[in-house]
This record gives C-alpha cells, sequence and structure tokens, in this order.
C-alpha cells in the first residue's frame, strides 16, 4: 500500500509527484502527435478531444472517489444505458402510434430526468447495501449489478432502442454547442472536476475518504461512519452515471440500451492511468482527467493513422499495464 | 470497553478471521428440531443448498413446459453447458486461493478463433487442438506473471488481459464478416455435437474426465490443500514453507488451459470462430461458483458443487429460451441470480458462523 506523502519542506508528496509526471507523458504524447500525425494539430481536432472524454471524465469522477475510499464500481456502464433508455421510456409520448416502442410514459422532461436520477441512485443503493452491510466484495456485486441495470435497459427497449415520440426538448441539451464541437456535456464536465476537487482537496468528506481508504480499521476506529461514508459515494456514483446517460441519451436524441457499453473498463482505466492506487487511499480526480486526456490522444491519433479500431483495445490494456507497472517503479525509487 | 472494541475490530475486517479449512460437518448445538421436517441444521442447509436450487429450477421448468424434461432439450443443455464446466473447475480452485481470474471468458473466444484459423490453415484436428491448448498455457501462464511476479492486484491484472484477449481475437478476424467460418474441414462438428454415447458428444465425455480429475485434485493431492490453505491465511501458508506464487501461478495455467478447451468445444459448437463467444462469462463464472458456496474471500470451496452451479446457469438460459422469453431478458435474469445468491448465502453464512463460531 502507498504512504501518505512524507511532506518534508521542499519535497512535493507523491500525489502531486504522480500528476505531474503523468501531466508531463500527457504534453510529451501531445507534442509527438502534433508533429507526426498530420492535421492533430487542429482546432477542431482538440475541440473533438474536449468533447469525446467529457462524458467518460464525469463517471470517472465517482468512480475515482470510490476507488480511493478502496472500493470498485463496475456498474457504472450499464447504469448509463439504464439512465438514457428511462429518461427516454418516461418521456415518450403516451399516444404513439406503430410499435410499443414508441409509446412511453408521457411524463414532463424534467420530471422523467428526476425519476431517472432516482432509479439509477437505486442502483447504486443495491451496491451500497450489499458492500456496507453484507460485507460482500465490491467487485462481484457491481458486476452484478452491472448485468441488472443493463439487464433492466434491454427489457425497456426491447433489446433495441426507444426513439419515437421524444418531446423537443429531449433533444435540446444535445444541441446546445458553443466553440466547434465544444458543447454542454464539456461545460458540465468542467463544472463537475472544479466541485469534485474542491471536495477532495478542501472537505471533512473529502479526507475521509482517503482516510477509509488507506486504512479502514483505523478510520472506523478514528469514529469515522465507513459504511454510510462508502454508501453516499456509492450514490454519488451512479448519480453521476445516471446524469452522463440522461446527457448521451439526449445527444443521440434516442434512449438506447447499448449506450455506456465498455464504459466501466474505461473509467477505471483512465483512473488508474493518471496514477489512482487500486489499493486505494492514494489518487485524485485530477488523475482521471490527466488519464482521460492521455487515451484519449492516444486512441485519436491511433485513428488518424489508419490503425483499425480492434487494435485499440489491445493498446488500452497494453498502456494500463505500462501505466501501473511504470508508477509503482517511479515511487518505490522516489521513496527509498 | 474492552469487548466493545474488539467487536467494533472485527466489525470493521471485510475478511472475517481464517476459518478451519472445512466446514464442521455436524455440530450437536446447531440443530434445531422441527417436528416432521426432523432434524433442521443450519450447516447442512448450506451444504445440500445448490442441489436444492437447482432441484426447484428443474422442477419449476418441466412443470410450466413439457418441452423442458425431454431427452432432446437434457442433451442440448449438457453439451451448450461443456465450456462452463470447464472453466468453472479452474475458476473454483482460483476462487478459494482467494485470486480471481476474470479473463477466462476471452480467453474462450480466441481460442475459439485461434483454433478454426490453424483449422483454415490445415493443420488438421489433433495439433490444432494441441497448439491451442498450447496458447492457453501462455495465456494463464500471462495471468500469473501479472499477477505473481508483478504483484498487480488480480481484478485489475485479468480485467486489463481481459481486453487484451478480445482485442487480438477481434483482431484475428476479419473486419468485414467479422467471424473465422468458411474453408473449414469436414467434422469440426463431430467433437462438440456428433452423439458417442447416451446421445452426448466426445466435448460433454471430455469434460466430465476434466471434472472427475479437478474434483480427485482438490480433495486428494496437496495443490487443493495448497490452494485452500492460501486462500485460508495467505501469511500463515507462506510461513509454513507452501511454495505460494508457484501454486497460484500453476492455477492460472490450469484455467487458460481448461479456458481454451472450453473455447474449443464452443467452435466446434458453433462450427466457426466468433470472437465475441464467452462474452460475460466471467459472470456465469463467478455466479456458478459462488452458487456452489465457494467463499469469494477464500479458504473453501467445492468443485463439484460449482459444476451444479453451472448446471442450474444453463438450465435458466436454456429453460429461458424454451419458454420462449426473449433473449433481452438473459441479462436480468443472470443479473437478479447473481445478487439473489450473494444475498441468501451471506445470510445462510452468518447463520453457520453464530452456530459454528460460538
Amino acid at each position: 500500500m502507498m504512504m501518505e506523502s512524507k511532506t518534508a519542506l521542499g519535497k512535493m508528496s507523491n500525489e502531486s509527484f504522480i500528476v505531474l509526471a503523468m501531466c508531463g507523458v500527457l504534453i510529451v504524447l501531445f507534442m509527438a502527435a502534433s508533429m507526426f500525425v498530420p492535421r492533430f494539430f487542429d482546432i477542431h481536432t482538440i475541440a473533438n478531444q474536449l468533447a469525446q472524454q467529457a462524458e467518460l471524465i464525469i463517471l470517472a469522477i465517482g468512480v475515482t472517489f470510490l476507488l480511493i475510499s478502496g472500493n470498485f464500481d463496475l456498474s457504472v456502464g450499464g447504469i448509463v444505458g439504464l439512465g438514457a433508455v428511462l429518461s427516454a421510456y418516461f418521456c415518450q409520448s403516451q399516444t404513439g402510434a406503430g410499435m410499443e416502442l414508441a409509446r412511453g410514459l408521457g411524463m414532463p422532461y424534467g420530471v422523467s430526468i428526476v425519476l431517472t436520477l432516482l432509479c439509477c441512485m437505486g442502483i447504486g443503493a443495491i451496491n451500497a447495501f450489499f458492500v456496507t452491510r453484507m460485507r460482500v466484495a465490491s467487485i462481484i456485486v457491481t458486476l452484478g449489478t452491472m448485468a441488472l441495470a443493463r439487464g433492466i435497459a434491454l427489457i425497456v427497449t426491447q433489446g433495441s432502442q426507444r426513439n419515437a415520440g421524444l418531446p423537443y426538448v429531449f433533444k435540446k441539451f444535445g444541441e446546445i454547442s458553443f466553440v466547434g464541437a465544444i458543447n454542454a456535456s464539456v461545460v458540465l464536465m468542467v463544472i463537475f472536476v472544479i466541485v469534485a476537487l474542491v471536495v477532495e482537496k478542501k472537505t471533512v468528506f473529502g479526507r475521509r475518504t482517503y482516510y477509509i481508504g488507506a486504512n479502514p480499521v483505523a478510520a472506523k476506529l478514528s469514529g469515522i461512519k465507513v459504511e454510510s461514508h462508502v454508501s453516499i459515494l456509492y450514490l454519488m456514483s451512479s448519480f453521476l452515471a445516471g446524469a452522463v446517460g440522461i446527457i448521451m441519451g439526449s445527444i443521440h436524441n434516442a434512449g438506447i440500451s447499448s449506450l455506456g457499453e465498455g464504459f466501466e473498463f474505461d473509467a477505471l482505466v483512465i483512473a488508474l492511468l493518471g496514477g489512482t492506487s487500486i489499493m486505494g487511499g492514494f489518487g485524485s480526480v485530477m488523475c482521471a482527467v490527466v488519464g482521460a486526456f492521455i487515451l484519449g490522444i492516444m486512441s485519436t491519433s491511433l485513428n488518424m493513422l489508419g490503425l483499425s479500431p480492434d487494435i485499440q483495445t489491445i493498446v488500452k490494456g497494453a498502456i494500463t499495464l505500462i501505466a501501473i507497472l511504470s508508477q509503482r517503479f517511479a515511487l518505490d525509487r522516489r521513496n527509498a | 470497553m474492552a469487548g466493545l472494541v474488539e467487536r467494533d475490530l472485527a466489525d470493521v475486517f471485510r475478511t472475517p478471521e481464517p476459518q478451519p479449512f472445512t466446514v464442521l460437518k455436524t455440530d450437536l448445538r446447531s440443530r434445531i428440531d422441527m417436528g416432521i421436517l426432523g432434524r433442521f441444521n443450519w450447516v447442512t442447509f448450506k451444504n445440500i443448498f445448490v442441489f436444492l436450487v437447482l432441484a426447484m429450477i428443474v422442477i419449476v421448468f418441466s412443470s410450466v413446459s413439457l418441452k423442458f424434461l425431454n431427452q432432446a432439450n437434457i442433451i442440448n443443455i449438457l453439451r451448450m453447458a461443456v465450456p462452463i464446466m470447464l472453466v468453472s473447475c479452474a475458476a473454483t480452485l482460483i476462487m478459494i486461493s482467494a485470486n480471481i481470474d476474470l479473463s477466462v471468458g476471452s480467453i474462450v473466444g480466441l481460442s475459439g478463433v485461434m483454433y478454426c484459423i490453424m483449422l483454415q490453415k490445415g493443420f488438421g484436428f489433433f495439433w490444432s487442438a494441441v497448439l491451442t491448448m498450447g496458447l492457453g498455457v501462455v495465456m494463464g501462464y500471462i495471468n500469473g506473471l501479472l499477477v505473481m511476479r508483478l504483484r498487480i492486484v488480480p481484478v485489475i491484472a485479468t480485467l486489463v488481459t481481459l481486453y487484451l484477449f478480445r482485442g487480438i481475437a477481434w483482431t484475428l478476424t476479419p473486419r468485414q464478416i467479422g467471424l473465422i467460418k468458411g474453408n473449414l474441414p469436414e467434422g469440426i462438428n463431430d467433437f462438440a455435437r456428433a452423439p458417442v454415447l447416451f446421445g452426448l458428444p466426445w466435448a460433454f465425455y471430455t469434460a466430465v474426465a476434466v471434472i472427475v480429475v479437478m474434483v480427485v485434485v482438490q480433495r486428494k493431492t496437496i495443490l487443493g490443500k495448497y490452494s485452500a490453505a492460501i486462500g485460508g491465511n495467505l501469511v500463515a501458508a507462506e510461513l509454513s514453507g507452501i511454495n505460494v506464487v508457484g501454486t497460484v501461478w500453476l492455477l492460472y495455467i490450469l484455467s487458460g488451459v481448461l479456458s481454451s478447451i472450453g473455447g474449443i468445444a464452443r467452435a466446434s459448437y458453433l462450427s466457426m470462430g466468433d470472437p465475441m463467444t464467452g462474452n460475460l462469462m466471467e459472470l456465469e463464472v463467478i455466479l456458478a461458483v459462488l452458487l456452489g458456496g465457494t467463499r469469494f474471500y477464500g479458504g473453501e470451496g467445492s468443485i463439484l458443487k460449482t459444476i451444479i452451479g453451472a448446471l442450474i446457469i444453463m438450465c435458466v438460459s436454456v429453460g429461458m429460451t424454451v419458454l420462449w422469453i426473449p433473449p433481452y431478458w438473459q441479462s436480468f435474469a443472470k443479473g437478479v441470480v447473481l445478487i439473489g445468491t450473494l444475498a441468501i448465502y451471506t445470510l445462510i453464512t452468518e447463520k453457520v458462523e453464530k452456530v459454528t463460531c460460538r
């Protein structure tokens, strides 16, 4: 397990060290991509980068907090699909013509958003209940709820998507755009990241998360309510995932059941790439942001160089392994 | 005061204190008189729980549909259960040693693709199978290397290899078709479809043989004892001279080999190499292992009961098809069964611990 910082004078903490190192990697990657990949250094490409990573980063905020507290959340991908599908189902008009998939519950959009978020937090509550009360390993529970959430999304859409009879406001959010491809979800992402950073660094809640991850026994004995804290983190993570689902549904103007497939892995990968520890007690939301852009630049430049998307799965896996190993190596050298 | 702190400490530890490797079979104090039903015993109930579930599911499905309990359907269930039975054998041992292998589904997929590619290249059935199993050894070796030598947490290491192996399988298949098919030799179906005895194919008897061997390995050899010891208490196992690294590494290699045999069986059943076979299989395998009563934190478990768990999963998924429940209900059903199993076993285990650890 990684130690908290030895803050001797003039020596920065391990966490800042890792974040800075990964920022360095990011800059080097960016320069290399700009030099070697034709048409990479372009405002459109960079704006696209931001837009593509926005949803993933919002998702990774919750996952990172849980990782810091020493728990996993693999259910986020399924919850994204659930959020998109339910937000469409609740507000579809009741009198849609034709197939059954065109008819929904006909609620106002605002109500359907609130209900969707509540349903998604219900999945989070299942996670929290099993992890904190039943003491089941978080990976197993969240693997189960991933299948559960995705399964509900599939049932509601009968295995495909709900895109007919949606109100006009449904796609409103996805249509807002500022400069080029920078859309509302990027703005939302920036807001969420800033809030998360403040919570993480400046509030008691954030510090307690670190203590729980670093040593749950000590945290418990020093009076932190570990169970309720972890439960809140799970609810928060599922809330963010549900929000991402609603955003992505709005962008696609449909409730597609397969939205967010593989997001649980991607969120985990970018958190780990940025230097968040799997063992808990170490990491930051900033890590996830840096990691997201490292991954984004890699996959975009591979795309632009004409490699098939199949290879990118391999590249993603390989990069993650290298990142985990090299970060541990660097920290060992530094602390030796 | 001291008592309070002690209880709090025990509360906090996720892993309960190391249990003896075998649960006490009979404990006089644990019996509750239930009148006509005889003596009810939580330990016995935990031991026979998985059999009860299988019996219940078979009864429910066969009373709802006449098509469930006929010969063709049973043969079909057993034929389709071959990969998951093979994979969950090794997965049980890995989970008993308190590790996990999430990459099994991808190994199944990649092995099937490799097997078909080698058949297309004209290697012949025997050498293709041998080379594919060799590939399985390599993949298991990689998992073991990442977990035991490079010391990456098993969950992350095998999650990464899950995507790595799946990516390789996708890369090997031509993009336009997305499958390896056509140009395959005659008789590719023989292994997993052609009836040999009682209408069941060779693949099934291979799986049965593997299960028998693995049950013997778990019960009678030091590999089984060592894995239980490692899962029960890692430090104690290390201090008593067990080669922990080697043992767990061997278990990962075993898992790789058995998964690749499962991949061969599946490719032979489908008569093509589909890179998506075994997708989400890790979920099914974990489900089978947990249904069989293996503790996720390691230390105890039984391969035979895992196999019953695997049969439960196959009965449910085939039964749903027989009852014309649409395929998009499958994911939901799996999730519900997994969560339900976790809940029931946690409750039973609490009762058992209350009885035996007093």
